[in-house]
């Protein structure tokens, strides 16, 4: 009987902090409705910027863009969202009533943003294209910061995914160590890769060698090309299993991999290389280059403020702003010259991760639709469990 | 209900109706049924929601049965290799270690019971539950991470055996069993209590007459056990299986953290469905096999044994 009435206590406590929280969370909502209707009114002719980009990232409200206001004389209204998906759907509505004017997706969905329609070409007279790295999307002419000939993407920041190794046991010279090092006979039991990007290393792999009956980026494009290749890097890379010493899934069981778990080399995001900096290991890119990652500015159909909306993408392109974008995302910098204003640190590991001509080897990861990002899953599913 | 008005009033029992309503029908039946809904549909961008393709099927419950791969099986020395869908021969895995885990627990816990609530001195019983317990106040998380380090390739118990002189060369703990004994390790131990506490509780009501009994009409110790205790228990142990299992089955944190490089949990599949692949529709349609195939599995179960829902609820 007691502790039927304990239990009763415990679910009553619970709904209660639940319905509170309900209640409280309305409120919020219904202030944080009204709040940009009327902001919107005040500043309607000039002076202002929609901006709908990546939650989480605490710098960016409290000191980036306070920077780009104080540099411009511009007041941005950051609306923050966790996912991608969400910038598609609000999209869908923002270009008919112009309620958005910029949103921050990552460059392998760019094609899907234009063929829906959602997004107009930047003027790029009122950018400083020449700012950005020569190797990021949408830097230059004919990248896949291009649709049809037109500059839909500026690019923001960018990160890697590259070979983390043991100083003591692996020789991580640029361009002596490559991903076949990952599937290599003296790696057994020694490895630590995350399911479906050693796929698409291994396939990388295969695909230098001549082994592959159509290039690996073949395999982004249609179902039957994929299923066709995957097989191929699947059955070469169960070979190799012996050589797994952990699966990582999450930054810190990529650390743990190399701590505790015996790995002395594995594919993993520069930010694992970043945090073991000063534990005995290096991170470089991989000589068949780094895969790499792209956020990057889009500007809507329908966008109220496109003057703005240009002064921001150029400020985000120079050495001040570009670095301190890269800062609250804790990634890498799209201007020249802006590595140099980031923490030295940040400086430091940056150009030994990609020294000589890394960056301009760097894999930028194909566009992924969801067919491709469900049979992906399935594919690692079973390289996990061979 | 009358007897709720008479213990509470009117206006309080109004508030524990209306807020367990709020609670069953908000928090509970929407979300559920909203899932359920969701199951049924194709993943789709969100420029086609709701459009011409947006129909009902069942292609996301099929795809289980696709994509066939093929594993070696050995067994009692053979190996013979078998082609089975992926998501199938993980969600089988995952049954079975499950049922592993449910049967460790057992075996562990019954004797603990039994000297919990038949031989151990009362006096002391306070003492040892409150051993019992104490690791319980911390999360699940944290024991789950302990077991984690423990059981690594270069942890503490590679470090201890290896001072002792016992091993030699570092062991991957968690590879054994097909490369799932450190999920089952860390599974029994954070779900143990949930089967010591019933097994306990329905032998605290057992007579030890009936003991005594047994045993000057000559039983052996065995047979008291298997034709008294047991029976008597059935309930207690049956709730503590369900418990036990079912935990085990929807455990994701654990086969996660203590996975091997061949380990697979099903619940690992449904996450990545749907944070991986951002395929909530996929996700869901795998959730709800897991439970409708559990909930049978565990029916069947308990009508093999014969025990009742009823009798687990006493």
């Amino acid at each position: 009987m007691t502790k039927l009435t304990s239990t009763q206590e415990l679910m009553r406590a619970a709904n209660l902090s639940r319905r509170s929280l309900l209640k409280s969370a309305v409120a919020v909502g219904a202030v944080g409705f009204a709040a940009p209707i009327t902001v919107q009114n005040a500043f309607a002719t000039s002076g202002e910027l929609n901006f709908e980009g990546w939650s989480g990232y605490d710098d960016l409200k409290k000191t980036v863009m306070p920077a780009f206001e104080k540099a411009t004389g511009i007041k941005v209204n950051f609306k923050e969202v966790d996912s991608q998906d969400t910038m598609r759907a609000d999209a869908k509505t923002a270009i008919a009533s112009g309620a958005v004017d910029v949103m921050e997706p990552t460059v392998d969905r760019l094609p899907a943003w234009v063929s829906d329609g959602f997004v107009q070409p930047w003027d790029l007279k009122k950018v400083a294209a020449d700012n950005y790295l020569d190797s990021v999307p949408g830097a230059k002419a004919g990248s896949a910061g291009d649709v049809d000939g037109k500059r839909y993407f500026l690019p923001s920041v960018w990160g890697t995914e590259a070979l983390t190794f043991n100083s003591k046991t692996v020789d991580g010279t640029y361009g002596k160590l490559g991903l076949d090092a990952l599937f290599s006979e003296n790696m057994v039991g020694k490895v630590t890769v995350r399911g479906h990007s050693s796929l698409a290393a291994m396939g990388r792999v295969l695909d230098a060698a001549g082994k592959l009956p159509m290039p690996w980026i073949d395999s982004y494009k249609n179902e039957d090309n994929m299923k066709k290749l995957w097989d191929i890097a699947l059955a070469e890379a169960v070979k190799h299993k012996k050589n797994i010493a952990q699966f990582w899934s999450g930054e810190n069981e990529a650390q743990a991999a190399f701590k505790t778990n015996g790995a002395e080399i594995g594919l993993t995001w520069d930010s694992t290389g970043y945090n073991l900096r000063n534990d005995g290991y290096g991170f470089v890119a991989p000589k068949e280059g780094a895969f790499a990652w792209s956020q990057g500015f889009l500007l809507l159909n329908g966008a109220k403020n496109v003057e703005q909306a240009h002064e921001f993408a150029k400020w985000v392109s120079t050495a001040d702003g570009a670095s301190m974008w890269a800062s609250a995302f804790s990634a890498n910098p799209v201007a020249k010259g802006a590595i140099d204003k980031m923490n030295p640190d940040v400086s430091k590991f940056y150009a030994s991760s990609y020294p000589g001509d890394a960056l301009a080897k760097l894999y930028w990861w194909p566009s992924q639709a969801a067919w491709f990002l469900k049979l992906r899953g399935e594919y690692a599913d079973k390289w996990k469990s061979a | 209900m009358a007897a709720l008005i008479r213990r509470y009033g009117t206006g309080l029992t109004g508030i524990i109706i209306a807020l367990t309503t709020f609670w069953l029908i908000v928090l509970v039946i929407l979300p559920y049924f909203d899932l359920f809904e969701s199951s049924f549909r194709p993943y789709l961008p969100a420029a086609d929601v709701g459009g011409p393709k947006d129909v009902y099927s069942l292609s996301n419950y099929i795809t289980i049965f696709q994509n066939p791969a093929e594993f070696n099986i050995g067994l009692f020395g053979f190996t013979f290799p078998i082609s089975v869908a992926i998501h199938m021969w993980v969600f089988v895995l995952t049954i079975l270690f499950s049922v592993l885990t449910t049967l460790t627990s057992l075996v562990l816990c019954y004797p603990l019971a039994y000297y919990m609530a038949k031989v151990i001195d009362p006096k002391r019983l306070s003492t040892f539950l409150l051993l019992l317990v104490v690791p319980m106040w911390v999360s699940e998380l944290l024991r789950a991470f302990a077991w984690f380090i423990l059981l690594a390739f270069k942890g503490p118990l590679t470090i201890v055996l290896q001072n002792l002189g016992i091993i030699t060369d570092p062991i991957h703990w968690t590879w054994g069993l097909g490369g799932f004994s450190g999920v089952i390790v860390t599974l029994v131990y954070v779900y143990i209590l949930f089967m010591l506490f019933p097994i306990y509780n329905s032998m605290t009501s057992l007579d030890t007459n009936q003991l005594e009994a047994a045993q000057d009409l000559g039983a052996k110790s065995w047979q008291t056990h298997w034709r008294v205790v047991v029976p008597h228990c059935k309930p207690g142990i049956a709730s503590g299986c369900v418990t036990v299992f079912m935990l085990a089955v929807g455990s994701l944190l654990v086969p996660t953290l203590l996975s091997s490089p061949s380990s697979r949990w099903f619940t690992e599949v449904i996450y990545s469905r749907m944070f991986d692949e951002n395929d909530w529709n996929g996700g869901a349609a795998y959730a709800f096999i897991l439970l409708f195939v559990c909930t049978i599995f565990v029916s069947l179960t308990m009508r093999l044994f014969k025990v009742g829902l009823a009798d687990i609820a006493k």
